[in-house]
């Protein structure tokens, strides 16, 4: 049996605005296992960030049940969430988010600093070699092109072990054949690493290498359909075999 | 784990908020510039308030007597007089030197007769009329060693075979140190001075040698010209007169005061001043001064405090983003609080510590401003700077960051991370 990482239920995520309430998510099942690459697709305001808010544990649902790898998560308080997503969730943003006076390296050993852990160095520079940035350990990310600083981002979110990937439109601010490098890193660690990776991205093409593609409207999952994820077309020169 | 008990996560925390607070290094920059503006404030207004009272104590035990006799008129000015100089000086009559010295409580006693000389056209220095007045004390050398067996002459090139003048030499003069290096003169050299006898309109220039320049004792002699007595008043038109008697009692306490006091207080025209009570009495004066000094540095330091609190608030709030992903990393509230505490007291220490280095090295353009604006009737250094005001003025700035960091690194922490990254999308 595979082994299911999330598993929602009914998930609804309703805000108020004004005297609106404004349905963001409106009652989505899902599951997503480990080894298992699945994308979420969908129009401007169709509730692809809600969702992967709520299942990667930043925010909490207004109703359904969520559980997290076996721990049950909906109405815990934001103190409660953080401990759930120490080390076992990791976090790939469109916008890099990295410290610019940080290195490379240090970059990627930043979420060690929070959990209180020690940097180990040869795993640093395994995973630097993962994401192929091991020569640019030293360096600060304006030094980096944008692919370059979103393989930083990638190598930050690994450094702590996590069992899910988490990725919120990873490609957007990437050019297309720098959003493709990352779509073949992020098949390659789900598949090599047995990483559950989660994404959402407007660009079907990228949404379709996934294992399983979400398209979602109005808050609600629309389809559900098997990606390309096993065809891996052609491996990008600067990837390594992950260890 | 708790971080708190690993010496290595702290450290990777106080690395993050150094290299956070390099980001902006100008306003960084000028941030610890405003903190350390305000300590060197406190730290100098601080080492005057230490230094001046210290001064004024010293200037007074400086004096080398206990009790003045002198013309009746306001004690604590006739002691500021006699700190700092001065003119519209009282005279007593001679004869009182002979009255009092052979009080039996007396252990020693030597007159003083104080004018200003004119040095106009005589000068070497001329300072424009600002400083043209040269205090003339005329001493009776021997008694007046005995009550100061500290001074000593100068020596080196120039200042060897340093002596007192005869005790009726018309024409010798001792300096101060600083007289003599402000008239640059050297033992052998001329001094002239211009002096107006008593009832008459107009000056008479005198011709001394300097048979002696005196060592620096930190204290009024320092500025005074000597000479004998019998000649200064002679000189000044008031052959019956004096400006004090300086004396010291073979015991000197409260009771033994009271009863010096007593027997001569009869005497009319007369007033008996104890240094001590001078002393107390000037150094509760420059204490309320303090007060308000105080006042002015705790207003530069708040001022500084909330120049910092809007540093750290700027550069939370352009790091929203960036703090909800750090929570997303796995950040607790606590850490981020940490993380922004240890900026703001991160940019007070360097402040503290920066302003101190300040305060130290500018002492003494401190201690010239001071003296510049006000006379403060004593002689020596009015700024002392000590170790322990640094310590002080350092651990007040850190626990300034202390408090001043709560309500930024509060807002910070409080950030739910999905609403912050939202923010920076």
């Amino acid at each position: 049996m595979r082994n299911i990482l999330i598993e929602a239920r009914g998930l609804k995520r309703y805000y108020r605005r004004g005297s609106e309430t404004v349905k963001a998510l409106d009652g989505v099942d899902l599951a997503i296992h480990a080894g298992e690459m699945v994308s979420i697709l969908g129009p401007s305001g169709s509730g692809k960030t809600t969702l992967i808010n709520l299942l990667s544990c930043l925010d909490a649902p207004t109703e359904g049940t969520l559980r997290v790898a076996g721990r049950s998560v909906a109405g815990l308080r934001e103190e409660e969430l953080v401990e759930v997503r120490r080390g076992m969730l990791g976090f790939v943003f469109q916008q890099f988010a990295l410290l610019p006076t940080l290195t490379v390296t240090e970059n990627v050993e930043l979420p060690l600093t929070f959990l209180e852990r020690r940097a180990d160095p040869v795993r640093t520079t395994h995973i630097l070699e993962t994401v192929g940035l091991q020569d640019r350990a030293g360096h600060l990310p304006r030094e980096l092109s944008g692919g370059q600083m979103q393989r930083v981002a990638i190598a930050r979110a690994l450094i702590a072990d996590p069992k899910i990937l988490v990725a919120d439109e990873p490609t957007g601010n990437l050019d297309t054949k720098a959003g493709e490098a990352i779509i073949e890193l992020f098949q390659r660690l789900a598949h090599e690493q047995r990483l559950a990776i989660l994404l959402t991205t407007h660009n079907a093409a990228f949404g379709y290498r996934a294992d399983r593609a979400i398209t979602l409207s109005d808050g609600r999952i629309v389809t559900e359909e098997p990606g390309q994820a096993g065809n891996l077309p052609h491996v990008h020169p600067f990837l390594r075999p992950v260890r | 784990m708790n971080h708190d008990s690993d010496p290595y996560v702290f450290r990777r925390y106080v690395v993050l908020a150094g290299k956070n607070l390099r980001r902006r290094p100008v306003r960084t920059g000028l941030t610890v510039a405003g903190v350390g503006l305000a300590v060197t404030v406190a730290v100098s207004l601080g080492g005057f308030m230490l230094g001046y009272s210290g001064a004024i104590e010293k200037s007074i035990d400086m004096l080398g007597f206990q009790v003045m006799i002198m013309a009746k008129g306001c004690p604590y000015e006739a002691a500021t007089m006699m700190l700092k100089g001065g003119t519209g000086l009282l005279y007593l009559p001679a004869d009182t030197y002979d009255r009092v010295k052979n009080d039996p409580s007396i252990e020693s006693i030597t007159p003083i007769f104080i004018g200003m000389a004119q040095k106009q056209g005589s000068s070497i220095r001329d300072d424009g009329g600002g400083n043209n007045f040269s205090i003339i004390s005329g001493i009776d050398k021997d008694s007046y060693r005995v009550m100061k067996p500290w001074i000593g002459f100068k020596k080196g090139a120039g200042y060897d075979n340093g002596r007192w003048f005869g005790s009726a030499a018309r024409d010798e003069v001792v300096l101060g140190f600083e007289a003599a290096e402000y008239e640059q003169r050297k033992v052998g050299d001329s001094f002239y001075a211009s002096i107006t006898p008593a009832g008459k309109p107009d000056p008479v220039m005198h011709e001394f040698t300097v048979v002696g320049v005196l060592d620096r004792t930190g204290t009024q002699d320092d500025g005074t010209v000597f000479m004998p007595i019998e000649v200064a008043r002679e000189y000044f038109g008031r052959p019956d007169q004096l400006t004090i008697l300086g004396i010291k009692l073979k015991q000197f306490n409260a009771v033994q005061m009271q009863e010096f006091e007593t027997r001569w207080l009869k005497l009319p025209e007369v007033q008996v001043v104890g240094l001590q009570q001078v002393k107390s009495t000037l150094v509760s004066l420059v204490a309320t001064a303090q007060t308000m000094i105080a006042a002015v540095a705790a207003v530069a330091v708040i001022v500084a405090l909330i120049g910092v609190v809007n540093t750290i608030l700027m550069s939370v709030y352009e790091r929203t983003a960036e703090i909800g992903i750090m929570k997303a990393l796995g950040a607790r509230r606590e850490s981020i609080f940490q993380l922004v505490w240890l900026e703001t007291v991160m940019i007070c220490l360097a402040g503290g510590v920066a302003g101190s280095l300040a305060a130290v090295v500018g002492s003494g353009l401190v201690e010239r401003a001071i003296k510049t604006v006000a006379a403060l009737g004593v002689s020596g250094s009015v700024v002392r700077i000590t170790p322990a005001l640094i310590m002080y003025a350092i651990l007040g700035a850190v626990i300034l960051g202390f408090f001043g960091g709560l309500y930024p690194a509060w807002r910070a922490s409080s950030m739910r991370p999905v609403e912050a990254i939202g923010k920076g999308a």
